[in-house]
């Protein structure tokens, strides 16, 4: 029996990238990377942006180096998100193929995205996307966040991949 | 999960004997619930050159033994190598080597 082929969301051909999800599933990216930038523009202290900002340097002796970093690179890493989404929002708009380094873009923002959304369902180390709790009031954002676990692995298997 | 030393306690090394500027200091990569693993293994790849081999037993030790060390150097060089990690979502830290 002929073995049934799945299309890739993402993948390399000879002639570039090329992402074959429908229009709907564009729309949700495009709305998730939305609200991601405008997190992004509010203030960086947002729980939400926990993993996001990580502290640079742990150890507590070196807590005033730690400040030093948020306080210089912070900015430095909002602005490196937002030219990231951008860069995102132009591809998905623009005719296919598309670059290797616009799908890198996509891979770190669809990322940014799932490290929001994992905090934000406070995703631990035996959640298992099977467990989905259907009467759980966020039962649709742990979907969701399997949507773009699926959409990074096919990214990063598609920037790995040779053609 | 890095465990920070207590605030409280008052006799600690002082900051000219642990800010060493010789003593070289190494990145680190933590543990995390949300980061797929093939995501992991494809940015150290991609930032540091390391071979599918490398990059996976790195990946690894991060998962199994909680962090492992990516690279090393002085502090500017470690300091860029922290913000790049960040800039790809991974949980990077940086101390002096031991």
């Amino acid at each position: 029996m002929a073995r049934w082929q799945f299309r890739p969301p993402v993948e390399r051909t000879k002639h570039g990238f090329r992402i074959n999800i429908d229009d709907r599933e564009r729309e949700v990216v495009r709305h998730l990377l939305d609200e991601m930038r405008s997190l992004l523009l509010g203030p960086s202290d947002h729980p939400a942006l926990k993993r996001v900002f990580p502290t640079a340097y742990h150890l507590e002796e070196h807590a005033e180096h730690d400040a030093e970093y948020q306080r210089f690179m912070r900015e430095e890493l909002v602005a490196s998100r937002l030219a990231g989404i951008e860069t995102v929002m132009e591809a998905l708009a623009a005719r296919p193929p598309l670059t290797e380094s616009q799908v890198l873009s996509l891979a770190q923002a669809l990322n940014g995205v799932r490290l929001v959304l994992g905090t934000v369902l406070d995703i631990g180390e035996d959640d298992h996307p099977d467990d989905i709790d259907p009467d759980d009031p966020l039962a649709a954002e742990h979907q969701l966040y399997g949507f773009l676990s699926w959409l990074l692995e096919w990214t990063v298997r598609s920037l790995s991949s040779r053609t | 999960m890095p465990v920070a030393p207590s605030p409280s306690i008052v006799d600690q090394p002082t900051t000219d004997e642990t800010i060493d500027p010789d003593r070289p200091w190494v990145v680190l990569v933590w543990n995390d619930p949300i980061n797929l693993m093939s995501y992991v293994t494809f940015v150290l790849q991609k930032l540091f050159g390391y071979s599918l081999e490398k990059a996976t037993e790195l990946m690894l030790d991060v998962h199994h033994k909680g962090r492992a060390a990516v690279s090393n150097g002085n502090r500017e060089k470690a300091e860029l190598d922290v913000f790049r990690l960040h800039e790809h979502g991974l949980w990077a830290t940086m101390q002096q080597d031991d």
